[in-house]
């Protein structure tokens, strides 16, 4: 097969691309001046130093809300690895008005996510229906033991506090902004 | 004259036999090359059993499935919501294209259609994802070349890229934000104007690339020439996406069957190019992922208004019948056969990836090759091990 015209460069390719990593390396080793600046050019960060958050919608742990949670099981049944363990009990509640009938709630006495099995789909949130799930950007929560990557409730409820609130949305939008109930 | 002593005898016939054993290994059938299933030209594990004459290449033969993981059968005990969970984990440089073809097949039977704002975002995902797909092979190439300053480039560059994905997603590479009926969520508030500029940087990447790399000599000795694949042979195994662009295959899904995607409305190219050997499928990919940065700018330009969500029930039960949809992922053709019966399951789900039929022309391609092309021509062919073995 004949091969098309290839103009010969002016200066040859292996030349042109070392120019490139050169001027890459220059910009980030000495980003203003000739005193080397490694980590401010870089793009990279030092990360037990600086950590660079992630987005918030970013899927980090899953946040418990106890109060809203009424043990109905959704989120262990669509789990795809099937790694929320929960456990509750029917209960009398004091009634919402004054000489009311006492009212019967789930009470919640186990809800534990294995983080070693979870695989981060976020259907467990989705099919949530009484917003008691929520995403948390935070990462930083790895253990020695994998037996304790099995938050409990009061663990995923510590979560909670750092779950942000959810973005404004483009223009054009119609969907309604949830507000994370605190 | 001195006269031979038994040990000079000794030596001489000692000699004789070693010529002879080297000849006899010169002459044998040749040797047989294991590379694999562990090896950085493989994105995987792929083994390929190679014969060798020399340095040459007799006959070499893919050997997939030391990923195998079972897909097609896990679809049939997952919910439709789930599979888009596990359908991440095929493409795994491409997540969000895995996701649509299935969507839209079962949407085909569900007879719903997703609004015009949620297949606008679509398609522009769908393309985000091709060229942070893509990115990854204009460094990885260089790779197996023994140029190690692009792959930094390339993981630099991709960064921005799923940086934007994970913010309207929530995930850098499984984003499973595809449902049935339109999108998980709607875009946040400056999405759009980052991604613009995001795309700057990449088509400042694609020209730092071709600066960096086409231009180069020795990049050149290696590629040219190198694994041609003449266009009918290409359509014979199968060949799909840019390998089958890069011979010359005028083909693409994207123009030639947009089911539910808004091509049509964008104004973009489809590049071939005649050659078919390991440079026009790199140069190919190089230019797909300028049209793709270019597609995603109109993308942003173009979003409509409205809801993200068409009417679906909240348990989808997918009426009985059976849709094949297939559309242009980063690495090729990739469909969805799917089989429902009426449950909250699929009866059954043929995925058509990509990767397998562009790693089976391997035998053919690989035949009468040096060994050294053998990790150029794999590098150009592109494929996935998640994408092969599924």
């Amino acid at each position: 097969m004949p091969k098309p015209p290839f103009p010969k460069p002016k200066v040859p390719g292996v030349l042109k691309g070392m120019g490139i990593t050169l001027r890459t390396a220059k910009e980030t080793v000495f980003p203003n001046g000739p005193i080397p600046q490694p980590s401010k050019g870089a793009v990279t960060v030092q990360y037990p130093h600086d950590a660079d958050l992630p987005a918030d919608r970013a899927r980090g742990v899953i946040s418990l809300k106890e109060d809203n949670c009424t043990a109905c099981m959704l989120c262990a049944r669509e789990c795809p690895d099937w790694c929320i363990y929960i456990e509750g009990h029917k209960t009398l509640a004091p009634p919402r008005r004054e000489g009311g009938k006492p009212r019967k709630v789930n009470a919640l006495d186990r809800f534990d996510i294995d983080f070693s099995l979870c695989m981060y789909c976020g259907i467990c949130v989705e099919v949530c229906p009484f917003e008691a799930l929520f995403w948390s950007p935070e990462y930083e929560y790895s253990e020695l033991k994998i037996a304790d990557l099995l938050h409990d409730k009061s663990r995923l409820g510590q979560w909670f506090e750092t779950v942000p609130d959810f973005e404004p949305l483009e223009s054009g939008s119609e969907v309604k902004v949830k507000k994370v109930p605190r | 004259m001195t006269a031979i002593t038994d040990r000079q005898k000794l030596q001489y016939i000692a000699a004789q036999a070693a010529d002879a054993r080297v000849n006899v290994e010169l002459e044998a059938e040749g040797m047989t090359l294991n590379i694999g299933p562990q090896h950085p030209a493989t994105h995987g594990t792929l083994r390929i059993v190679a014969r060798l004459d020399g340095e040459q290449v007799i006959a070499a033969e893919p050997i997939p499935g030391y990923m195998h993981r079972g897909y097609e059968k896990l679809t049939e005990v997952r919910t439709y919501a789930q599979v888009t969970a596990l359908v991440n984990r095929i493409d795994w440089l491409g997540s969000f294209a895995n996701e649509v073809p299935f969507i839209l097949a079962a949407e085909q039977l569900m007879g719903v259609e997703a609004p015009p704002r949620a297949q606008w975002i679509r398609t522009l995902l769908f393309e985000m994802a091709r060229i942070s797909n893509l990115i990854l092979f204009l460094g990885d190439m260089a790779v197996q070349l023994g140029a190690v300053t692009p792959a930094f480039f390339a993981f630099r560059d991709r960064e921005y890229v799923l940086d934007q994905i994970e913010r309207v997603t929530g995930g850098r590479f499984h984003p499973n934000f595809d449902r049935i009926g339109g999108l998980k969520d709607d875009l946040p508030q400056g999405w759009l104007a980052d991604t613009k500029a995001t795309m700057d940087k990449v088509r400042a990447f694609c020209d730092e690339i071709e600066n960096l790399l086409m231009g180069a000599e020795i990049f050149q000795a290696r590629t040219r020439g190198v694994g041609v694949i003449p266009p009918d042979v290409a359509q014979q195994y199968g060949l799909s996406g840019a390998n089958a662009r890069a011979s010359g295959i005028d083909w693409d899904l994207r123009r030639d069957q947009p089911n539910g995607m808004v091509y049509p409305e964008l104004d973009w190219k489809v590049w071939t190019h005649p050659d078919g050997d390991s440079f026009a499928r790199f140069w190919v990919r190089l230019q797909e992922t300028r049209e793709a940065a270019n597609i995603v700018e109109q993308c942003c330009d173009g979003v409509p208004g409205g809801p993200i969500m068409a009417k679906v029930p909240r348990i989808i039960k997918v009426p009985a019948g059976e849709a094949y949809v297939s559309t242009e992922n980063p690495l090729g053709e990739m469909g969805y056969y799917v089989v429902s019966k009426g449950d909250l399951t699929p009866f059954r789900v043929k995925i058509r990836s990509a990767s397998f039929n562009n790693v089976s022309i391997a035998p053919w391609i690989l035949r009468g090759v040096y060994v050294p092309d053998i990790i150029t021509i794999l590098a150009s062919l592109y494929f996935i091990l998640g994408d092969i073995d599924r």
